[in-house]
C-alpha cells in the first residue's frame, strides 16, 4: 500500500482565496444569456404586437382597431370558422388518435413499427403538404375523380378538416399513447382475478386512466389546428380561418395593426387551451416506481377490428404523403402520367437556395437553441428558488403563441428603425431565431424531463472531488442529458426545416425558406413543381431523423446502458 | 480534534432538522451517525460536505473553518446510498476524475487507478461502464474513487443500504479495513445499529435533530443513556419503576435517584436467565427460531419480556419458568420518550 507516499493532489484549498466564487458568476451567465434572449426575442416583440394592436391610425392609443375587426363579418366569420374547425379535427384526430395509441399499446398483432414510422410522417414535412396531398387525391384532376368519377369540392372545410386530422394525428397518438404505456400491469392482473370482463377493464382502468391524456391532447390538438397556417392556405378555399385572415391583413392589405389586432385575438383561445392542456398534463398521474408493462396478449374480438381500423388510418396518412411523392415524378398531372424529373428542375427564381438556406438556418437554430435551453437547464439548477418558478413558466410561454402571431410580432419588431435590432431584418439569423422561439417550450421542457432524471447525488460526487459548475455540466450534465440533447437538437432542426406560420412574414424576395417556396410554387399554379420541392424537404428531414436514430444508438451502445433514451 | 461541528442548526420551513449539533471526529476515527430516518444524520453529512448550507453553526476541520466553503474546495471524498458513478465514463475515468480535475499528468492517474483497483480487488474492470457492473461492484468502485485524491474526509451516506445482506456484509468488512489502512478519519451515516456497532470506533446516536448520546459502540449499547437510545441499539425489555419495585426490588439498588417517571429499567434479552419451573411465574407464550439462537416471548410479572437463549430445545409454548436478572444487568435510562427526561 503506498498511498501515504503520494503527495497530497489538492491545491485549490483555500477560505482566503475563495471571494470570488467562479461558481456563481457562471451560475449567473447560464441564466441571464437565455433569460436576455427570452425578453428580446420573446418578451419585447410580444409587447410590441400588443402595443401595435391598440395603436390608431393617427399613431394615438386606443381600442378603435378593436371596435373596428369586432364590428366586421369577416373576422367573426373566420372566428366561427376556426372555432368550427378546431372542434371538428379535435374531435376526428382524438378519436382517430386513440384509436392507433390504443391499438399500438393496449393490443397484440403485428406490424406495430410500421404503424409507428408511418404516423409521423405528417410531422417529417410542411403542413400544406397534407393539402398537396388531398388535392392529388381528391380535388378536381385528383385520383379519386380520374378513377371513379367522382367529382367533390375539396376546396374548403371538409378538405381543410382531413388536412388538419392528418396533420395533428402524430402529436395525438404520441400523447395518449404515453398515457396508456403508463398503465400499470397488475392492475389488470387484479381486475382479471376478481372476475372484470376486458370490456369492463377497458371502461373502468383504462379509460378513466386515459382521460387526461386524452384531454390533454385534445387541447394540443386544438391549439394546432386553430394556429395552423400552411393547410388553410392551400386546401382552405374560401373558408377563411383567423391564420389566413392575420396572413390577409398583414401581405394583402398592409393593415399590421389590423393583423396585431386579429393576432391578439387567435392568441387568446390558444393561451386559454394551453393553460387548461398544462393543468391536464399535471393532474395525470406518474407511473408508480415499480410499475411492469402491459404485454398484451392476442384477442381475436378485440385486435382482428384494431388491426383493421389501425390499417385504414396508416393507409390515409401514408396515401395523402405518397401521392405527393408520386405526383412530383409524373409529366403532367392527370393528363400524361408517365414518369419524368423536370419537376425536380425547380423554374421559380432561387430554386433549390432556399432549401439550403433553410438547411443552414435549421442547423443554426437547433445548435443554437440546445445550446441555450440546456444553459438555462444548468442554470436553473443553481438559481435562487424564487427565480426559478417564474422563470420555467417564462420558458414555457412561447408554446401558447401561435406562430403566426410570433412571426408578425418580429416584423413589427425587428422591420423598425426605432432600436439597433433593425439589424436583423431581413437576415437568415432572425428567421433561425424565430424558429428557435417559436419552439423553445418543447426543446425546454424536452431538456427538463432528461434533468429530472439526473440524481443529484452524480453532481454532489462531482461537487466533493472538487468539480466547479463548468466541469459538471460539462463532464457530468450534459453525457448524461445527451440523449434529450440530441433529441432537441434534431426537433428544432426538423421544425425549423418545415415552418412555415412563423417565417412566413419574415421572407424577403431575397431571403426564402423551404415552406415558403412550395406555397409560392403552388400559388404559381406549378403545383408539380411544389410537390418536388416537398420530397426534397422531406429527404432532408428523412435522413436527419435516420441521423438521430443513429447517434443515440450509438450512444445508448457504448455505455452499454439501457438508461438511455 | 480534527473535525469538529459545532452548534449546527438547519431547518427546511417549519421542519427542524438540526437543533444546535455538535460533534467531532479525531484523527484516523471511524465514527457512525446512527438514527431513525428523518433524525437529521444526513442533513448532518450534507453540511459537513458542503452540499447543505447551515442556518447556524461552524464546520472545521484542523481548526480551519470551513463554513463557506463550497464542496468542491473541501478536499472531502463521499460516496451515496445510490453509487452514483457517472454513467458516462469508464470505471477508470471515474476513479481518476477527482485527480483529473487537480490536474494531475495522466500516467499518474493511470497508475493511481490501478492501484485503487487492486486495493479493491477489481483489477480487470477498468473499462467497463457502471452500467454492466453489479450493486456491489459499483459501490466498491465509488468508495474507489471517493479515496483516490485522498480525501481529508471520508464521508459515507448509507452506503450499504441499497446491497443484497451478502455483499453487504463484505463491502462493510472491506469498508472497515480499507479504514483502518488508509487512517483516512470517516463518517459514516446508517440506520442500521449493527453495521454501526460492526464498523464505528464512535457513535453518536440522533434523534428529532439532536445527539442523544455518543461514544463507543460498547457504551451505547452496555451503558445506553435514554430509553431511544436502548430501544434503537437492538431488542431491550423496558420495564417502568413501579413495576421493578414490585417484583424485582433488588434490581432498584442500581437505580440513580429521581422521579418514577424520569427512569426506566433497561434489561438486554441475553441477560435474563431461565430456569424450568413448573411452579414458576412466567410463562412462555412463542418460541422464534433465529438460527445461533432462540428468541422467547414470556409472559412474566415484569411484563411481556423478550429472552434470548443459545441453549437447546429446553422449552415449548406454556412451560412454566422461573427467571433471574442479575442487578449489574439492569441499566437504567432516561425515559425521554414520555418527555420526563432529559
Amino acid at each position: 500500500m503506498t498511498q501515504a507516499t503520494l503527495p497530497r493532489p489538492i491545491p485549490s484549498r483555500g477560505a482566503k482565496s475563495a471571494r470570488f466564487d467562479g461558481d456563481k458568476a457562471l451560475a449567473l451567465i447560464c441564466v441571464g444569456v437565455p433569460l436576455l434572449g427570452l425578453v428580446l426575442f420573446f418578451l419585447y416583440p410580444m409587447a410590441i404586437v400588443f402595443l401595435r394592436s391598440i395603436t390608431t391610425a393617427d399613431g394615438a392609443y386606443g381600442l378603435s382597431n378593436y371596435a373596428e375587426v369586432l364590428g366586421s363579418s369577416g373576422f367573426w366569420r373566420a372566428t366561427r370558422h376556426s372555432m368550427v374547425m378546431g372542434g371538428a379535427t379535435t374531435l376526428l384526430s382524438v378519436t382517430l388518435g386513440f384509436i392507433i395509441a390504443h391499438g399500438l399499446y393496449r393490443c397484440a398483432f403485428r406490424g406495430k413499427r410500421l404503424i409507428r414510422a408511418v404516423i409521423i410522417l405528417p410531422l417529417l414535412a410542411p403542413s400544406l403538404v397534407q393539402a398537396l396531398g388531398l388535392i392529388f387525391l381528391l380535388g378536381r384532376n385528383g385520383l379519386v375523380n380520374q378513377i371513379f368519377g367522382i367529382e367533390m369540392e375539396i376546396y374548403g372545410f371538409w378538405g381543410l378538416l382531413i388536412a388538419n386530422t392528418l396533420y395533428a394525428l402524430p402529436q395525438a397518438v404520441m400523447i395518449i399513447g404515453a398515457a396508456l404505456v403508463l398503465l400499470d400491469a397488475r392492475t389488470y392482473e387484479a381486475a382479471e382475478v376478481m372476475g372484470a370482463s376486458p370490456l369492463l377493464q377497458f371502461r373502468d382502468l383504462t379509460l378513466p386512466a386515459a382521460r387526461f391524456g386524452i384531454l390533454n391532447a385534445a387541447f394540443v390538438v386544438f391549439i394546432i389546428t386553430i394556429t395552423d397556417f400552411g393547410n388553410a392556405a392551400v386546401i382552405g378555399g374560401d373558408y377563411s380561418v383567423l391564420a389566413t385572415e392575420i396572413y390577409a391583413q398583414v401581405i394583402g392589405q398592409r393593415n399590421f395593426n389590423m393583423g396585431a389586432v386579429v393576432g391578439i385575438m387567435l392568441l387568446l383561445p390558444t393561451v386559454a387551451a394551453y393553460a387548461i392542456e398544462r393543468r391536464a398534463m399535471r393532474l395525470q398521474g406518474r407511473q408508480p416506481a415499480n410499475a411492469q408493462r402491459f404485454v398484451p396478449s392476442f384477442a381475436p374480438l378485440r385486435d382482428l377490428p384494431m388491426a383493421g381500423l389501425s390499417l385504414l388510418i396508416c393507409l390515409a396518412v401514408l396515401s395523402v404523403i405518397a401521392i405527393v411523392f408520386y405526383a412530383s415524378f409524373v409529366r403532367l398531372w392527370p393528363y400524361n402520367m408517365s414518369l419524368t424529373l423536370k419537376h425536380y428542375n425547380i423554374t421559380l427564381a432561387g430554386g433549390y437556395s432556399s432549401l439550403w438556406v433553410t438547411t443552414w438556418i435549421s442547423l443554426a437554430a437547433a445548435a443554437g437553441g440546445t445550446f441555450l435551453v440546456f444553459l438555462l437547464a444548468v442554470g436553473l439548477r443553481r438559481a435562487p428558488a424564487i427565480l426559478v418558478q417564474p422563470l420555467q413558466v417564462l420558458a414555457a410561454m412561447p408554446a401558447a403563441v401561435p406562430g403566426m402571431v410570433l412571426g408578425l410580432a418580429y416584423i413589427l419588431t425587428f422591420n423598425s428603425t426605432a432600436t439597433p435590432l433593425y439589424l436583423l431584418y431581413g437576415t437568415a439569423a432572425l428567421i433561425g431565431i424565430v424558429n428557435f422561439y417559436h419552439y423553445h417550450t418543447q426543446a425546454f421542457l424536452t431538456v427538463m424531463t432528461g434533468f429530472r432524471q439526473l440524481p443529484e447525488a452524480l453532481e454532489e460526487a462531482a461537487s466533493s472531488l472538487g468539480a466547479g459548475l463548468g466541469r459538471v455540466a460539462v463532464n457530468i450534465i450534459a453525457p448524461f442529458v445527451a440523449p434529450m440533447l440530441i433529441s432537441v437538437f434534431f426537433f428544432l432542426f426538423m421544425r425549423s426545416m418545415v415552418t412555415l406560420s412563423a417565417v412566413v412574414f419574415l421572407t424577403t424576395p431575397d431571403l426564402s425558406v423551404a415552406a415558403v417556396t412550395i406555397m409560392r410554387l403552388d400559388d404559381a399554379g406549378l403545383t408539380s413543381q411544389a410537390a418536388a420541392f416537398s420530397c426534397a424537404v422531406m429527404a432532408v428531414v428523412v435522413a436527419a431523423l435516420f441521423g438521430m436514430k443513429a447517434v443515440l444508438a450509438y450512444l445508448g451502445h457504448r455505455t452499454g446502458s439501457g438508461s438511455v433514451g | 480534534m480534527y473535525l469538529s461541528v459545532e452548534n449546527a442548526t438547519k431547518t427546511f420551513g417549519k421542519f427542524t432538522a438540526l437543533d444546535d449539533v455538535s460533534i467531532s471526529i479525531e484523527k484516523g476515527e471511524f465514527v457512525c451517525l446512527l438514527g431513525p430516518s428523518g433524525c437529521g444524520k444526513t442533513t448532518l453529512l450534507r453540511i459537513i460536505a458542503g452540499l447543505t448550507e447551515t442556518d447556524a453553526g461552524t464546520v472545521s476541520v484542523e481548526g480551519e473553518t470551513l463554513s463557506n466553503l463550497p464542496a468542491r474546495k473541501r478536499g472531502f471524498g463521499i460516496v451515496f446510498q445510490s453509487y452514483s458513478l457517472f454513467p458516462n465514463m469508464t470505471v477508470a475515468e471515474n476513479i481518476g476524475y477527482g485527480l483529473k480535475i487537480r490536474g494531475a499528468p495522466n500516467d499518474r492517474i493511470a497508475a493511481r487507478v490501478r492501484e485503487l483497483l487492486d486495493l479493491i480487488k477489481m483489477p480487470t474492470l477498468a473499462d467497463k461502464f457502471p452500467a454492466q457492473l453489479s450493486g456491489g461492484q459499483q459501490q466498491r468502485i465509488a468508495l474507489a474513487r471517493a479515496i483516490a485524491v485522498d480525501p481529508r474526509v471520508l464521508l459515507l451516506d448509507e452506503p450499504l443500504s441499497a446491497l443484497d445482506a451478502k455483499v453487504r456484509a463484505d463491502l462493510r468488512g472491506e469498508i472497515r479495513h480499507l479504514q483502518r489502512s488508509l487512517g483516512i478519519p470517516t463518517l459514516m451515516v446508517t440506520h442500521d445499529q449493527e453495521e454501526a456497532l460492526a464498523l464505528a470506533d464512535k457513535i453518536i446516536c440522533m434523534n428529532h435533530g439532536t445527539v442523544v448520546q455518543a461514544g463507543p459502540p460498547e457504551d451505547l449499547y452496555h451503558r445506553p443513556a435514554t430509553r431511544f437510545v436502548a430501544d434503537f441499539m437492538g431488542t431491550s425489555n423496558l420495564i417502568e419503576t413501579d413495576v421493578i419495585r414490585r417484583v424485582q426490588p433488588k434490581l432498584l439498588q442500581t437505580r440513580p435517584n429521581g422521579a418514577d417517571a424520569e427512569y426506566i429499567a433497561c434489561i438486554r434479552p441475553e441477560h435474563i436467565d431461565l430456569t424450568p419451573d413448573a411452579e414458576g411465574p412466567a410463562t412462555v407464550r412463542d418460541i422464534s427460531f433465529l438460527g445461533n439462537l432462540k428468541r422467547l416471548d414470556l409472559d412474566s410479572p415484569l411484563g411481556p419480556l423478550q429472552v434470548e437463549t443459545h441453549g437447546v430445545d429446553m422449552f415449548s409454548p406454556g412451560d412454566r419458568l422461573s427467571l433471574a436478572i442479575a442487578p449489574d444487568h439492569c441499566v437504567w435510562v432516561r425515559d425521554d420518550l414520555t418527555g420526563a427526561g432529559a
